[in-house]
């Protein structure tokens, strides 16, 4: 078993897309379970590509690959793992926030929590509060992400965290917030629970948030 | 998706580099025979026995103020037996530099007097601990192609023979090729004879020479005994020889530099022909360093823009005249690692890069090269990475041009994901010391400047690189011929 497990592993951090694919099928076939197969060939691989990646070992494009390895072998997991009722880490709603249409890094947040294990429901760009609310509550999601690019669509932030506590939502999901433009400092004034100024380490930042 | 066809494209023309050009042709031929002009109505002046016996001896016209002047007949005779290339070659063979038109090589500099200490961050003599501590970071830096001794072995036991234990700390620390000094002629030998112990014999060093020697010499049009003894011996023993002039602008050059470039080559030519008349077909390397005055009026500033300016053209005239070339780079005026040692480094590298010239010394050298830094060289290894990547240019073809991929992506997609920015994107410079990062994480890690992050770096190498070591009954047999001229010199 944990030949093919080291392999997924191996492969996953080489970025090759179909190798993983293929290890994963195997895999499944030698009876490997859908959660080991999981935990500890594909999120034992990504571990390493997030720790490279912040030590600035590997760079946005290498990651990016990984996590389409990642993303092709959870096709074949998904509906396995539903049926064995194996949880995810949590459910993350992400999205830019409305005015701003800028969406590359929200999508790099997005891949790297699904990396990380997470279900992550992208709501794409220019969204309105109420969206973000809707979707907290119909995903029942316990991590939400805001991103702005622009720092004229910043205030809609806050805007969007008054609305998720005027839903009587804010105790069942942690806030965190991202973009060029957002500091440290601007998250706590309007209330979010945590800043993360790049895609690596918001997976750590949401993790901390969920005490995992 | 369009179908690819079998059409072809016609009468293309590409650069595969970036271009860089100070002189036409046609200058270069006035600059060329102002040379040849100067060396036959006012020649050069030499006091060397042996060299005035072999100028005697020729068609040169030698008089009683030992100034030798030179039909150009003998010059190009002499041009022409000039080898076009040679190869240093590391101790273990596995590292080397090729010395030939358009082949660019970079390495250290050598005898710098002083250094900082490590500990104290004083400024305090250099010694062999530090000629070690260079050798082991050029070792490791993936830049630097060529080892020089960076300081100066100040501790040594006999002060006429420092150059041995140099190279001693060198050989012992580094597998690239170096770049010696001497003191003297018999320094030059016995750095020779170490060198032989290594290749195997004498034979065999010449076909395949560990080391280059560096000599320094005068201007204007004259040189010291010592520096011809140094050439004469490179000559007969085949060893490549960086024949190095130096000339102050308006001082002991003049001070346009166009005439400046015409002293220069008139001095090289004349050495061309010396060594020429000594043995033919040495590999030989020219250099210098002409720039305008520093504080101190009869020493050149290593950062002036001349400096760099006059290093190209002299570069572009040597590759006209098939000859190999040297020049300065990576080394500055400034006192200490800061923004005026970076901008002078990059200047220096940038033009010398660009020119093509074969060996770029001086790397890591502060203090118009009286001070020697550890930091420099982690430094302008970088930089050498940065200007490097200018150089490569552009390659224009189907694949780089990316039609496909623009038409998949489209307006307001992105290109990160997408597996031709996976297949490209290693070809960027990736920095190591230069930052890049967001402010928050800058700040977070410190609030660090280059600077600040450049000393822990040095640090990091020497306390985690070990170069291959070197076979212990060499460096016996090495200490050997250390101890005798140690005892003999005194």
């Amino acid at each position: 078993m944990s030949e093919f497990l080291g392999k997924m592993a191996e492969s996953l951090i080489a970025g090759k897309v179909d190798e993983v694919t293929d290890l994963t099928r195997q895999a499944l076939d030698a009876n490997v379970s859908s959660k080991d197969i999981l935990e500890k060939g594909l999120l034992a691989g990504m571990e390493v590509v997030g720790k490279r990646f912040k030590a600035n070992e590997m760079f946005i494009p290498e990651v990016l690959r990984c996590a389409k390895c990642m993303h092709g072998a959870m096709e074949i997991l998904r509906p396995l793992l539903a049926e064995t009722g194996v949880e995810t880490a949590g459910t993350f709603v992400i999205g830019t926030v409305k005015g701003d249409l800028h969406d590359i890094g929200k999508n790099l947040v997005g891949m790297m929590f699904e990396g990380a294990g997470f279900k992550v429901v992208d709501l794409g760009i220019d969204l309105a509060p109420a969206a973000f609310v809707a979707a907290i509550k119909e995903h029942n999601a316990n991590l939400f992400g805001m991103s702005a690019l622009l720092t004229t669509t910043m205030p809609k932030m806050g805007e969007t965290i008054n609305a998720i506590k005027e839903a009587g939502l804010r105790d069942q999901v942690k806030i965190m917030i991202g973009g060029a433009p957002v500091t440290g400092e601007f998250a706590k004034e309007i209330g979010a629970d945590a800043y993360a100024s790049n895609a690596a380490s918001a997976v750590d930042t949401g993790k901390e948030l969920l005490g995992l | 998706m369009l179908e690819k066809t079998m059409l072809i494209k016609m009468n293309q023309q590409a650069y595969g580099t970036t271009r860089f050009q100070i002189l036409t042709g046609d200058q270069i031929e006035q600059i060329y025979f102002a040379a040849l002009d100067v060396l036959e109505i006012s020649g050069a002046r030499i006091s060397h026995p042996e060299a005035l016996e072999l100028f005697t001896n020729s068609d040169a016209v030698v008089s009683e103020d030992n100034r030798v002047r030179i039909p150009t007949a003998m010059v190009e005779q002499a041009l022409g037996s000039c080898p076009s290339k040679s190869t240093l070659t590391g101790r273990n063979g596995k590292r080397s530099v090729k010395l030939q038109k358009n082949e660019v090589a970079f390495g250290s500099g050598a005898d710098a007097g002083f250094v900082y200490d490590r500990k104290s961050g004083e400024r305090r003599e250099s010694s062999f601990a530090d000629v070690e501590a260079a050798a082991k970071i050029v070792d490791y830096l993936p830049r630097l192609d060529f080892c020089m001794s960076h300081g100066r072995v100040s501790n040594a036991p006999n002060p006429k023979t420092y150059d041995r234990h140099q190279f001693l700390a060198m050989i012992k620390n580094c597998t690239k090729p170096l770049v010696v000094t001497s003191i003297d002629g018999d320094g030059l030998r016995d750095q020779w004879e170490m060198a032989c112990l290594l290749r195997g014999g004498e034979k065999e060093f010449r076909l395949n020479p560990l080391f280059a020697t560096f000599i320094r010499s005068d201007s204007p049009l004259m040189s010291s005994n010592d520096t011809v003894d140094k050439l004469l011996f490179a000559t007969e023993k085949g060893i490549p020889a960086v024949y190095t002039p130096c000339a102050v602008l308006g001082v002991t050059a003049p001070a346009s530099i166009a005439g400046v470039l015409v002293q220069t080559l008139a001095d090289a030519l004349f050495t061309v022909v010396l060594c020429c008349l000594k043995k033919p077909g040495s590999p030989l390397l020219l250099g210098g360093i002409q720039s305008v005055m520093a504080q101190a009026k009869e020493t050149p500033s290593y950062g002036s823009p001349e400096l760099h300016l006059t290093s190209a053209a002299m570069t572009e005239i040597y590759k006209w005249l098939g000859l190999l070339s040297s020049s300065a780079g990576g080394c500055t005026d400034a006192k200490v690692v800061d923004e005026q040692a970076a901008s002078e480094s990059v200047m220096s590298i940038y033009n010398n890069l660009m020119a093509g010239t074969n060996l770029i010394h001086q790397i890591g050298c502060l203090d118009g090269g009286l001070t020697g830094s550890l930091a420099s060289l982690v430094m302008c290894d970088e930089i050498i990475g940065m200007v490097k990547q200018i150089a490569k240019g552009i390659q224009v073809t189907d694949e780089t041009l990316a039609l496909d991929i623009l038409k998949e992506v489209g307006p307001g997609g992105e290109f990160l994901s997408h597996d031709h920015t996976y297949d490209h994107w290693k070809e960027w410079f990736r920095p190591t010391i230069i930052d890049r990062s967001n402010y928050e994480v800058w700040s977070d890690s410190g609030s660090k400047t280059y600077n600040d992050r450049l000393e822990p770096e040095v640090d990091r190498i020497l306390e985690s690189h070990a170069p291959e070591p070197l076979d212990e009954n060499i460096v016996q047999e090495m200490k050997k011929i250390i101890n005798l001229a140690d005892k003999k010199e005194v």
